[in-house]
């Protein structure tokens, strides 16, 4: 085939051609670990598909015969009333740019199929919120819709009012697309494919995508492939769920794996934040087999990358799948730690731990701390997002944040954070949500940005009319001093007594390693010793 | 199609609905936002002050602010101009298209902030002109389409015109170096657009 490869172990091609997620899944094959069957369309699809502006010739055959594949390997039918076939089709280029672009979950549930899921499982709502998640990410891909479509309040799952509060859904969110598209949603599973493979190439080309790559000095030539992958339900039953994992904490560096998992729902809820998530050793308990497969795949691909990595996850019906994965990226403490034990490990020799860490991340690793809890004043706590301490005035909204900034350091305090509040997440010095978990987006970006930051603190409220913040039975008002530790999870009140841990045995064992390969033992910086290590090694 | 004739709004109403949107702001501050000479915008003050709808704070921050009742008689008086104009739809459309350029714009204002080096999101120090006029292009290109939903704007109801004046403003600083009017200046872009944002609410009586 031309434009059209199977993920499998023997997809033989680049990044360039496959997009980096596809060969992520392609290791994972190779590696011999759960992944659902599927296919990846080549970047080429997409450059000619942005050079005419139509699918290129063929590959309408090309896709029917993938999917006539893949019912095969699956023995369901893609569209039918029996068995029905269900995809996710989704973007991967081969460099990443997060959130830039579209994903379409349950693809193929048209109203037929649906109800053939429905008789098949023997639960409705279970098959309507599948098409109602279908719906929307299609409609979020194929219309400029910016606001979600789906209503926000689920009901808990109630047979009779559940089914009728997802039936209007589903019609709503018809409607939107009728209205803002001109067209309505195909009814015909290999229709609904053709358009949201033109959507996932269009995405290439929103201009919120050239300016990322603008900025970020990334071809825009390059374009994105699409994979299509048999769809996994994890809000298929009881013992179903999706999640993410690093192999070891990306707080710490410390070797246990860290994430977290949201049972009886499916993928895009985790990394939203929108949802509270539970922490990953919760699985062990509920779905001891998953858990046992989870970590035998996380040591094996972290020998395979001789790194700590990312995956996300799904289990449905207790069987546990992989949906992505990436290495880890750790910065600061967390990737002296990493790097020093994977030498422990044998996994890399010490010079290439050395090359591993940059100044920038040696100078991160000196993170300071709340001295002690008791002394301090503690007005909340939550899960500790990323390390350090930062000391400011409340702000409760992302512009009231910018605004405040101008005078003095402000912590942002919000129920949870999305993409639009970037700037205010850019203004602060720390961060507080009280949803979400230790991967949600304001996690990611206080990562990101190197910022202390506490997610998921139960029972903190912010009222937006008062201006005011409420957590432990005490309200404190917009402009309030506070104090984050986002190692510990400490929100304290006024400015306590902070520490700086000088004395990391990590940092002090790569120091002296970055001694031996530089062979200059004097008394200088830190930095300075790491640097002139990397320049001693790189001149080899 | 034709609309009915959308009228100047009168400068009272200008000046309650720029505490509105922009919320404690100094004289200088109200005569930038609404184009009124700072005379004429200060005894406008002096009468809603007088029928109990703004106040005047001072301390470290002086300024005019909205009572009360001057945020509920905005949200009165703001609804029967839209609606007299017959310019609800048309709003509405526009703030729709302005939803979609919104996250593109803070994109920028972040890339404008931080940029990353070796995988850690760092302090833009402005020390690279080479990407600091990447991403003044972007704003630029951004601008250009925003201007289009500014001019639907503006022929629903004039007063969005100054938003328009202000914007073009700011870039024009930003291009020529004076590097605060991207993201930092009370008359930057990003805060002349956060305004309009707050102002596209007010005016449809939407929550954020």
């Amino acid at each position: 085939m031309r434009w059209i490869r199977a993920l499998s172990p023997e997809a033989e091609e680049t990044a360039e051609t496959l997009g980096g997620k596809a060969l992520g899944l392609v290791a994972l094959h190779r590696l011999g670990l759960p992944v659902p069957p599927g296919f990846v369309i080549t970047t080429e699809g997409c450059r000619a598909f942005l050079r005419d502006g139509r699918l290129p010739e063929g590959l309408d055959d090309e896709l029917a015969t993938a999917v006539a594949d893949l019912e095969r390997r699956t023995g369901r039918v893609f569209g039918g009333p029996d068995k029905p076939l269900a995809v996710s089709v989704r973007s991967g280029a081969s460099v990443s740019m997060p959130g830039m672009m579209d994903t379409i979950l349950n693809l193929g549930l048209t109203a037929e199929a649906t109800e053939g899921l429905a008789a098949e499982t023997g639960d409705r709502p279970f098959a309507l919120s599948a098409r109602l998640n279908f719906l929307t990410s299609f409609a979020s891909a194929t219309t400029d819709a910016a606001a979600p479509a789906v209503p926000e309040e689920h009901p808990g799952r109630r047979a009779g009012t559940e089914e009728a509060f997802l039936t209007r859904s589903v019609e709503a969110v018809e409607d939107l697309v009728r209205r803002r598209s001109g067209r309505p949603v195909p009814d015909d599973a290999p229709q609904q494919l053709r358009r949201a493979v033109e959507a996932v190439f269009s995405s290439w080309d929103a201009p919120r995508a050239r300016t990322y790559r603008e900025v970020n000095g990334i071809p825009h030539d390059l374009g994105t492939a699409v994979i299509v992958q048999r769809m996994v339900f994890g809000n298929r039953d009881g013992a179903s769920g999706t999640g993410v994992a690093f192999s070891r904490d990306p707080n710490t560096g410390a070797d246990a794996p860290f994430g977290e998992v949201l049972f009886g729902h499916q993928g895009e809820e985790v990394v939203s934040g929108r949802s509270t998530t539970r922490p990953l050793r919760e699985l062990a308990e509920r779905e001891p087999e998953v858990w046992a497969g989870l970590l035998d795949a996380l040591r094996r691909i972290e020998e395979h990358y001789r790194d700590a990595c990312y995956v996300e996850f799904t289990f449905e019906s207790g069987e546990l799948w992989l949906l992505q994965v990436r290495p880890g990226r750790f910065v600061g403490g967390a990737a002296v730690r990493l790097a020093t034990e994977l030498v422990d490990q044998g996994l890399i020799g010490r010079e290439e731990a050395l090359l591993r860490v940059s100044p920038l991340h040696l100078r991160h690793a000196r993170t300071p701390r709340i001295a002690s809890a008791e002394e301090a004043d503690v007005l909340a706590r939550g899960i500790g997002a990323c390390p350090g301490v930062a000391t400011g005035r409340i702000a409760t909204t992302a512009d009231g944040a910018v605004r405040m900034a101008r005078t003095g350091p402000v912590v942002l305090v919000r129920p949870e954070t999305s993409p639009n509040d970037m700037h205010g997440l850019a203004a602060a010095t720390a961060i507080v949500t009280a949803r979400g978990g230790p991967a949600s987006h304001a996690a990611v970006v206080a990562r990101a940005m190197g910022k202390p930051a506490v997610v998921g603190v139960a029972g903190l409220t912010i009222d937006p009319d008062d201006a005011s913040v409420t957590a432990g039975g005490r309200t404190v008002p917009e402009g309030t001093l506070i104090t984050v530790d986002g190692t510990s999870g400490d929100v304290a009140l006024g400015s306590p007594r902070i520490v700086t841990d000088a004395a990391d045995e990590h940092v002090r064992r790569l120091l002296a390693w970055a001694d031996d390969a530089s062979g200059d033992h004097s008394a200088r910086d830190e930095t300075q010793r790491l640097e002139t290590a990397h320049t001693a090694l790189r001149n080899r | 199609m034709t609309w009915p004739e959308a009228r100047a709004t009168d400068a009272g109403l200008l000046v309650l609905h720029a505490l509105r949107c922009a919320g404690t702001i100094s004289l200088a501050r109200l005569h930038a936002i609404t184009g009124l000479d700072e005379s004429d915008a200060e005894s406008e003050l002096i009468d809603l002050g007088g029928d109990g709808l703004v106040t005047r704070l001072s301390g470290d921050m002086p300024g005019w602010s909205l009572t009360d009742a001057g945020r509920a008689a905005d949200a009165e008086r703001i609804t029967h101009e839209l609606e007299a104009a017959g310019a609800r739809e048309r709003v509405t459309a526009a703030y729709e298209r302005f939803l979609v350029l919104n996250p593109e714009l803070l994109d920028l204002c972040t890339a404008w902030q931080l940029r990353p080096v070796d995988g850690v999101m760092s302090v833009n120090d402005h020390s690279d002109p080479g990407y600091d006029s990447r991403v003044l292009a972007r704003f630029a290109d951004l601008d250009r389409r925003a201007a289009v939903v500014g001019a639907e704007l503006s022929a629903a109801l004039p007063r969005f015109g100054r938003y328009r004046v202000r914007l073009t403003e700011a870039l024009e600083r930003a291009a020529s170096g004076r590097l605060e009017y991207v993201a930092d200046s009370t008359a930057s872009y990003h805060i002349v657009w956060a305004e309009l944002h707050e102002d596209l609410l007010a005016t449809l009586g939407l929550r954020r």
